[in-house]
């Protein structure tokens, strides 16, 4: 959850003004944030606990979708009123009778369990969180128990930090640690912290401090709970600085959970801080790389809020998911498509955006209410075999238009590739095989209908519906592309305006041309084909943030493509542009116009269009 | 003297355009009864009217057109989509946006006749007319007509693919759905007077689905079969659905009609309204029940199979069609293996031409006019296509470009019969504009007022409506322009029973004028000269200045157009040289010493916006023809104009660049003419100016807001057509604005020339190397090219193949 007010709000109105706020405050508070020239390594995610915890993206259902929507009916004792446990027992059951021969096997119980239908917290007399007797009378381990019945694990929720009202003026005894009270594991100033500014930051420097998140895991694990959604966490959840940093959290909960023995899945939200993505690798199973999917309106989702910014946000995480820890795009609410509030064509997209960036599964519909689109969306064994396979997420090859294609190299040589349609009207969308990576014909299975296509001669156009998409698999019959590389760098570009060579060491050659902005521009003078015709170029860049740069041949007219962030300054991503090339010597110059592009490497000219 | 047996116009006596025996409407004992009487005053009824039954060609003819009349997408249009991606069909009153998506046909169907408002001659507190959708009224969505076909979702369809044929007026869409191929054919039809929609499939596939005809205006849906409904404004309107199949079962389920495992399906829908083009009968004809005639024309055209009605139509429309042919020379294989969106968008890219793009969009031109513009009213300002009920600026008939433009293509790319729909229009609106006028136009609050107290013939606003009535502010010089574009008809076509029929027209705007000018003396002269009252160049600068060039050069040819026509007619010969006269004392424009313009005010200053749209004062260059930079026109004057227009620039949007397009081919340069139409042909992108998707012309009026106006897509070609060809009576001159583009080698048939002829022409590396000119009524005329010149003399219906014009 991103928005629900931890603050003493009782009001239900002044809630809504909150959420409102908030939202509006993510457009500019994340590019700050990602505007960080990281320095991290991309280094292979590390499993915290057994390795069987995320050895693949978790499958399930979340409390969430339901709770923060204004759906009628959905909350009728206040907001998010939502999660009871006869409520968590009945999607429980439903998951079990429909969804779990598909894999689907989490049962996450979001905010607000422990706390009243008035959103006032409930606490032991350790200061840990308490189940409220009116939303669970079973309490939580009751709960968990039930869906262990029925062969399923069960999730559980907490904000990070000291939660304000739990602090009882510093003399709550920590349990399990004697001589520590509330007062001993946080800053003598009360620095608050999390997304909301709900809790008191942790200091970590005392060893009272981990004994509280010790308490707290101790008591989850007793419960039986397998997966802890830990919120609010930062750098990310919209804010930033020292006092939002809780990498030191994080890194506590995992040593927490390690000591209780049980395999907990430890998932982190919001929009965490890329810069940080080593952190949330080395101490997490999965971290939320964006706001909120849910709209907080009268469905669950919409498509602009926020549905459709994963397809710009997602491209600078793919490199960081794997076993052990994913990308998590967050709920995927196909199921219903009057509650969530999408056409056909969006829930397909959505769907199959998630399964091909290996998103975590989880939906937060109303499983006894799925129609029967939402139920094929939800339990296509092949597209669901895309996102628990062994191979890696996609990323856009040709990104720059709102007719895109992702794909991803698969370890037996196919590709799994997905064509999508942005724009808010249909479109024709190809995939060029040049993109590829090879040329001739291929076979493409169409995952989403279960239906050979047959054979293919250098590309597969298919019409879209407006926020459509189409998830194939493609198998090569032809050849591997030939192509002639040229160095940004090379002496014989023309550089102009503030455009400079600049030193790169993930850059192939060693070498880039920076500084893009303001009318820099670098121009490749000798691009060589035999043959005139459209080629796909592919261009090697680098950009810690997303850019558009002007693509022309000859001096000819020239077309703006964005290319997506490649998540920091020090990661070389690649993406394809169409360019008209004459038989024989062309130009080509990418142009930063009025704005800044992305830093270039090289480009790679195919020896065939 | 080589006689031209498929040519049209053999005979000039006869009215223009029309081939004896081929045009199917106003058959009936009903509608000839009712045409009796109107026909010497109004040529034609364009009403919703009974038909007999058609000509039923035997066979089809195997098509004559080339690969470039075919214009193809890969993609099909939405509900949100159908102004840029909806495909439009039409019989030249009845028309529809086709969306094409496989899971869902979505037609928004309309009648150029269908229309909210009325007379609306109560003016405003200022003297001007209101201009609202209650009052002046609008242009309107006649009905919205859905086929759901669940099973066909665009998502699981694959190898979708969607054909505009130009040469057979035919839309076919096609997709293949687990190894069935299913393919939908639209055709609106003139002869059966519907729209049909007819679904096949190849491989044993199905059709199982709804379908649903209703009004966009609220009516309340009764059955499935038909509804009627009218307007506060008095017009009752309704239309009418049947659909029938084979292999499977079509029923009337309440308000929808089912059909399901069908192996085949028709869809037929036709409607209309009880509209009339008759100021006596206030427009309306109460005894006409729209909804009653509609079901007998479905059910009519339902006892014949679709492969009949489709073949009807195409012979009816191929006899439109096939009276021009274009080819402005080879693409590469590489552009011709695009699809139309796609083609349009790499021509904008990569700045190559792609010549069968170029022709193909003037021949879309053709497709619309013959679609959007016969025996009903002419086409407005969306021609005959919405997507929804309010369009911008009522879709109406804008009398300062706008109108006139849309027919500036219709005789010189072989179609002057679709010309009539504008002339019969301002013809069945004179005894409205001319009452209206009277007792309105010198009103004290209209600041346009005619100063001399006088009032005489008609005006008109910058808007008309279908009911007699104007919208908006008076446009003084709007009769003039109207009266002289029709003048050019008769120009082209010398029809004098089509001279007879305009000729109230004129001789009423120039009683007008006869009431308006004022004298003046020019400063520092003594020499009285004509000019117009305070009037409004328009949309531009000050609204009260007086002798503005676009009045005074307007009605200097709507004098001229009128003595000639009262001399040809042997009428008014009195009359006619007292309008000569005047027209000797009409002041004309100057260059301005200060910037070397020709002048848009009386002014040697810059009152207004350098680069403004409206190419107002230049309208003596392009349409108009007084200005020639041939050495008959004062050098100066050539110079002033050319530098005017040199300053209005050269990126503007649709309309505004068409125009520029023609004036700079009048001036004979053919790069800017050529960059102008490049222009024109850019892909609108989230509504920029351009061509959308399908080829409509979109004006970009705020970030992200694109309006359909269907005038640059006449205006376009009209340029193209310009640039092959300059005429006027007794001159022709070939070639005169020929781009690089288009030069290594083209042809192009059916091309008229102003003074009476039709040229055929072929060139290669920029030179004619065959033309044949061919008599429509004209008798002498020079040929010229570059320093080139020959004098042909023929009899009307003679040909003449001429050699040697190469320089």
């Amino acid at each position: 959850m991103r928005s629900s007010s931890y603050p003493l709000m009782p009001v239900r109105g002044l809630r809504t003004v909150v959420v409102l706020a908030l939202a509006v405050g993510f457009a500019t508070a994340v590019p700050a944030a990602q505007a960080q020239p990281g320095g991290n390594k991309a280094t292979p995610a590390s499993p915290t606990g057994p390795a069987a915890v995320a050895a693949k993206p978790y499958m399930g259902w979340t409390s969430w979708s339901m709770q923060s929507s204004k759906y009628p009916g959905l909350n009728p004792d206040g907001d998010y009123s939502y999660l009871t446990e006869a409520n968590v027992l009945k999607q429980t059951d439903a998951m079990a009778a429909k969804l779990k021969k598909y894999g689907y096997e989490y049962v996450n119980i979001d905010a607000g369990w422990w706390r009243d239908y008035a959103w006032t917290p409930e606490f032991d007399e350790y200061g840990r969180q308490k189940a409220d007797p009116v939303r669970f009378p079973s309490g939580m381990k009751s709960v968990a128990d039930h869906i262990h019945s029925k062969g399923l694990k069960a999730g559980i929720y907490l904000p990070v930090g000291l939660e304000k009202e739990a602090y009882g003026g510093g003399k709550v005894p920590i349990w399990n640690a004697e001589g520590c009270t509330t007062a001993d594991i946080v800053h003598d100033d009360l620095r608050t912290t999390n997304g909301w500014d709900s809790a008191y930051k942790i200091d970590f420097s005392n060893p009272c401090a981990q004994k509280y998140i010790d308490s707290q895991a101790r008591l989850f694990a007793d419960w039986g709970y397998d997966f802890l959604k830990l919120d609010g966490v930062g750098p990310g959840s919209f804010k930033s600085g020292d006092n939002y940093d809780n990498v030191a959290d994080v890194a506590a909960w995992q040593k927490a959970i390690a000591a209780t023995g049980r395999p907990i899945h430890l998932e982190l939200s919001w929009s965490l801080d890329i810069g940080h993505a080593a952190d949330w690798k080395k101490h997490s199973n999965g971290w939320r790389i964006d706001t909120d999917v849910e709209c907080y309106c009268n469905t669950l989702v919409s498509w602009e809020n926020s549905v459709d910014d994963r397809w710009s946000d997602a491209p600078a995480w793919t490199r960081h998911a794997g076993p052990g820890g994913w990308n998590d795009l967050d709920s995927l609410d196909v199921g219903n498509g009057e509650m969530d509030g999408l056409t056909k064509a969006e829930r397909q997209s959505y769907a199959t955006l998630w399964a091909i960036a290996k998103s975590p599964l989880y939906t937060g519909d109303d499983l006894t209410r799925l129609d029967s689109y939402g139920l094929s969306l939800l339990t296509n064994r092949e597209v669901i075999a895309v996102n628990q396979g062994g191979n890696a997420p996609a990323q856009p090859v040709t990104p720059s238009d709102p007719q895109q294609v992702w794909a991803a190299k698969n370890s037996d040589g196919t590709y799994t590739v997905a064509l999508f349609n942005l724009a808010d009207k249909p479109a024709s969308v190809t995939a060029d095989w040049s993109t590829l990576g090879f040329t001739g014909k291929a076979a493409v299975r169409d995952l989403w209908n279960h239906e050979s296509l047959g054979s293919h001669q250098d590309r597969i156009t298919e019409a879209l519906p407006a926020h459509g998409s189409r998830l194939f698999t493609v198998t090569p019959r032809g050849d591997a592309l030939t192509w002639t590389g040229i160095e940004a760098e090379s002496s014989a570009n023309t550089l102009s305006g503030n455009a400079s060579v600049a030193d790169c060491p993930a850059c192939s050659d060693g070498h880039k041309v920076g500084n893009l902005y303001t009318g820099g521009k670098l121009t490749l003078n000798n691009v060589l084909v035999d043959k005139a015709g459209t080629y796909q170029i592919k261009v090697a860049y680098i950009s810690g943030d997303a850019r558009s740069v002007a693509v022309s041949v000859g001096g000819g007219g020239a077309t703006s493509h964005a290319f997506p962030s490649t998540g920091d300054w020090s990661t070389v991503s690649s993406v394809h542009v169409p360019v008209a090339l004459k038989a024989g010597s062309n130009t080509i110059t990418f142009d930063s116009g009025s704005g800044y592009a992305p830093d270039i490497d090289r480009i790679d000219v195919p020896k065939s269009s | 003297m080589n006689p031209r047996p498929t040519h049209d116009g053999s005979d000039p006596s006869r009215e223009p355009g029309r081939a004896p025996g081929s045009d199917p409407s106003r058959r009936t004992a009903l509608s000839l009864a009712a045409t009796a009487g109107l026909t010497a005053a109004l040529g034609a009824l364009p009403a919703f009217t009974a038909s007999a039954a058609p000509r039923r060609p035997a066979d089809t003819p195997p098509l004559t057109g080339t690969a470039h009349d075919q214009l193809w997408w890969q993609a099909p249009g939405d509900e949100g989509s159908l102004i840029e991606q909806g495909l439009p069909v039409g019989n030249g009153r009845l028309g529809a946006l086709a969306s094409n998506d496989p899971g869902r046909e979505l037609l928004l169907i309309t009648d150029a006749t269908m229309w909210t408002g009325g007379l609306n001659d109560i003016l405003d507190a200022d003297g001007q007319f209101p201009y609202g959708r209650g009052d002046f009224g609008s242009f309107t969505l006649l009905a919205r007509l859905t086929v759901d076909i669940p099973d066909h979702d665009l998502s699981g369809v694959n190898g979708y693919r969607r054909t505009l044929d130009l040469a057979q007026g035919l839309v076919t869409s096609s997709y293949v759905r687990s190894g069935v191929t299913y393919r939908r054919q639209v055709f609106a039809s003139h002869p059966d007077d519907a729209i049909v929609l007819h679904f096949t499939q190849s491989g044993g596939g199905h059709y199982t689905g709804t379908l649903t005809l209703g009004g966009t205006h609220g009516e309340k849906p009764s059955n499935a079969e038909s509804f009627g409904a009218s307007f506060p404004g008095g017009l009752r309107y309704g239309a009418a659905v049947t659909a029938y199949g084979s292999g499977g079962r079509v029923r009337v389920n309440g308000t929808r009609i089912d059909f399901s495992g069908c192996a085949d399906l028709t869809v037929v829908v036709s409607g209309g309204t009880n509209y009339v083009p008759d100021a006596e009968r206030a427009y309306r004809d109460p005894s006409l029940d729209p909804e009653k005639l509609a079901r007998t024309k479905v059910r009519a055209a339902a006892r014949h199979s679709a492969d009949t009605l489709r073949r009807t139509h195409i012979a009816d429309y191929r006899g439109r069609y096939e009276k021009f042919t274009l080819s402005l020379g080879t693409s590469t294989d590489a552009q011709r293996s695009l699809d139309t969106w796609e083609r349009l968008t790499a021509r904008a890219r990569d700045g190559v031409p792609d010549p069968e793009l170029e022709a193909a969009y003037l021949q879309y031109s053709r497709y619309l006019m013959i679609s959007g513009s016969r025996d009903s009213l002419p086409l407005n300002l969306q021609g005959l296509w919405l997507d929804g009920n309010d369009p911008d600026w009522m879709g109406d008939y804008h009398t300062d470009i706008n109108i006139q433009m849309n027919y500036w293509m219709a005789d010189r790319a072989g179609l002057s019969s679709c010309f009539d729909a504008f002339a019969d229009y301002c013809l069945a609106q004179l005894p409205s504009w001319t009452e209206v006028t009277h007792d309105r136009f010198n009103d004290p609050r209209n600041r346009y007022r005619n100063s001399t107290g006088k009032v005489g013939g008609w005006a008109v606003a910058f808007s008309t409506n279908i009911h007699g009535g104007s919208g908006w502010w008076w446009h003084p010089a709007g009769n003039a322009w109207l009266s002289n574009s029709l003048y050019e008809h008769y120009e082209y076509t010398r029809s004098r029973a089509y001279l007879a029929k305009i000729y109230p027209l004129l001789k009423g705007a120039c009683e007008f004028w006869e009431a308006r000018l004022i004298t003046t003396t020019l400063p520092g002269t003594s020499k009285e000269v004509l000019i117009d009252d305070s009037d409004w160049s328009p949309e531009h600068g000050p609204q009260d200045a007086k002798g503005n060039t676009y009045s005074q050069e307007l009605v200097w040819a709507l004098f001229g157009n009128f003595a000639a026509a009262a001399a040809e007619l042997k009428k008014d010969t009195g009359y006619a040289e007292a309008i000569t006269s005047l027209r000797e004392k009409l002041y004309l424009p100057e260059v301005s010493p200060k910037s070397g313009w020709l002048q848009e005010w009386m002014s040697p200053d810059n009152l207004g916006e350098t680069t403004h749209r409206h190419l107002s004062p230049l309208i003596g260059l392009f349409p108009g023809d007084r200005i020639r930079p041939d050495g008959s026109t004062p050098k100066e004057i050539v110079d002033g104009a050319t530098a005017l227009l040199t300053a209005r620039g050269m990126n503007s949007f649709g309309w505004a660049n068409a125009w520029r397009a023609l004036c700079w081919a009048r001036l004979k340069n053919a790069d800017k003419a050529y960059q102008l139409i490049a222009n024109n042909l850019r892909p609108s992108i989230d509504g920029s100016n351009g061509t959308a998707f399908n080829l409509f012309d979109i004006y970009e009026v705020e970030k992200g807001r694109g309006i359909f106006q269907i005038d640059a897509n006449f205006g376009t070609p009209a340029a193209i057509s310009e640039m092959l060809l300059y005429s006027r009576p007794g001159h022709l001159e070939l070639l005169p604005a020929l781009p690089d583009a288009w030069a290594a080698a083209g042809s192009v048939t059916g091309l008229a020339a102003r003074g009476g002829f039709v040229v055929d022409l072929r060139w290669k590396r920029g030179v004619p190397t065959s033309v044949r000119i061919h008599s429509v009524g004209g008798h002498t005329t020079t040929v010229a090219h570059g320093g080139t010149s020959r004098t042909i003399r023929l009899a009307p219906g003679e040909s003449r193949t001429l050699k040697g014009l190469a320089r």
